[in-house]
């Protein structure tokens, strides 16, 4: 149980990150977020955020001729993705900067 | 980008499907097969089915702006939220003859009591808001769409929204009617002898005729929520006119969502404190009329909420 703390995990951006990569379809990008982000989004998760990400421009859906529709990021998609990851890396050298000097963390 | 291997579909993957029902009809067709094949490949658990009921509700109250259309979804809102007000105005009225209005009942018992008291008076605050609301927002719309109506000549336009005024009016003309031929002399309330609610306020009229005229008054309501509702839709109409209406359907919906949850816990408060001989100890009719409250209520909420949220001009991406 992680009490929340691990919000910075947000589906949505777990999803970007994912396309990213290449066009996937649904069942492809929660195997992909599963493997390289330890994250397993379920059905109704995904599907909520797929239509949210849609909805805001920031993914496509490609024609397909099966049921497995593949999605792509936007130009959009991609700005907000790289604005996110850079606050995400703003804090996170924070952290280990303060983790460092006041607790001797000697990690990466 | 290749799918996985097929997995054996159980009682689960029918429990996922049946969630999946639980989603609007557009949201279903345009994500619908996308998500049984996901589930498919990787297999529907309950946690699953449990997932896609949860994500349900927001699919209902926050629908994806890209697969409605603004206006429409502004038109069926309204057309929706007026069909659940006036079935929950309906209901209103009924709590009012059989609860608030007995006061030869209450007025030595139970008036007193501060939870009674106080559901009484958020009850009445709340449905004059939502009164107003429905005023502000419905009666400017309803004109507009008669004048439309009536200068394009579609009568059947024009008779869907009259229905709102006769079919109303002539509920109230045959009411008074069978009021008047069939009404007798109340019992008088008698503290040793038990009695049903609706026997004992009526209006005079006997419990048989007054169900019946609940019945008709239920229909009468919701026919004339229809009409306007209908003629919404068919007419097309758009415009900061649909906009308002939008807008005060969501305050409607809600004053009277509260109103209907004040009435509950009044009644909820007579079957509990009221004494046996006043007739509210009866658990099936607290039961239906807690449940229909809740169910329109709910019904009312949301579609409004989907309505206020489409009124809003879209972000820009």
């Amino acid at each position: 149980m992680r009490d929340g703390l691990d919000r910075w995990a947000d589906p949505p951006l777990l999803v970007l990150a994912s396309l990213a990569e290449e066009p996937k379809h649904g069942y492809a990008i929660t195997q992909d977020i599963a493997d390289t982000m330890g994250v397993r989004l379920s059905a109704g998760t995904l599907y909520a955020v797929i239509s949210r990400l849609e909805s805001r421009g920031l993914i496509e859906a490609l024609e397909s001729d099966d049921r497995r529709r593949p999605y792509r990021l936007t130009a959009a998609g991609a700005r907000e993705l790289a604005e996110q990851s850079e606050r995400m890396t703003q804090v996170a050298s924070v952290a280990r900067q303060r983790l460092r000097v006041n607790y001797g963390w000697a990690g990466a | 980008m290749s799918a996985g291997q097929p997995r054996q579909a159980g009682g689960a993957h029918v429990l996922a499907r049946a969630a999946l029902g639980l989603y609007p009809p557009v949201w279903r067709a345009r994500y619908g097969n996308e998500v049984l094949a996901l589930l498919e490949d990787s297999g529907a658990g309950v946690a699953a089915a449990a997932s896609l009921a949860w994500h349900a509700v927001p699919a209902w109250a926050c629908p994806p702006r890209h697969l409605y259309d603004r206006r429409e979804r502004m038109r069926a809102s309204v057309a929706t939220v007026g069909m659940a007000w006036a079935l929950l105005a309906g209901l209103a009225a009924v709590f009012t003859q059989l609860a608030q209005a007995q006061r030869q009942v209450q007025g030595p018992t139970l008036a007193q009591h501060p939870v009674i008291a106080w559901s009484y008076w958020a009850f009445d605050a709340c449905l004059v808001v939502s009164v107003l609301a429905v005023a502000v927002g419905g009666v400017p719309l309803w004109l507009v769409m008669l004048r439309r109506a009536r200068r394009a000549r579609r009568r059947g336009e024009v008779a869907l929204l009259l229905a709102a005024a006769v079919v109303p009016a002539a509920y109230l003309a045959a009411g008074a009617v069978v009021v008047a031929l069939v009404r007798g002399p109340s019992r008088p309330v008698v503290p040793w002898e038990s009695r049903s609610m609706v026997d004992l306020a009526n209006g005079g009229v006997g419990p048989r005729w007054f169900l019946a005229l609940v019945l008709l008054g239920f229909a009468a309501a919701l026919v004339s929520a229809a009409g306007p509702g209908l003629a919404l839709r068919r007419l097309r109409l758009h415009g900061p006119v649909l906009v308002l209406a939008a807008r005060a359907a969501f305050l409607a919906a809600v004053t009277m969502g509260l109103a209907g949850a004040a009435s509950v816990v009044a009644a909820v408060g007579l079957y509990q404190w009221a004494p046996a001989y006043a007739g509210y100890r009866g658990a099936w009719p607290l039961a239906v009329y807690l449940s229909a409250v809740l169910l329109a209520a709910a019904v009312a909420v949301i579609s409004a909420a989907r309505g206020i949220r489409a009124s809003r001009p879209p972000a820009v991406a």
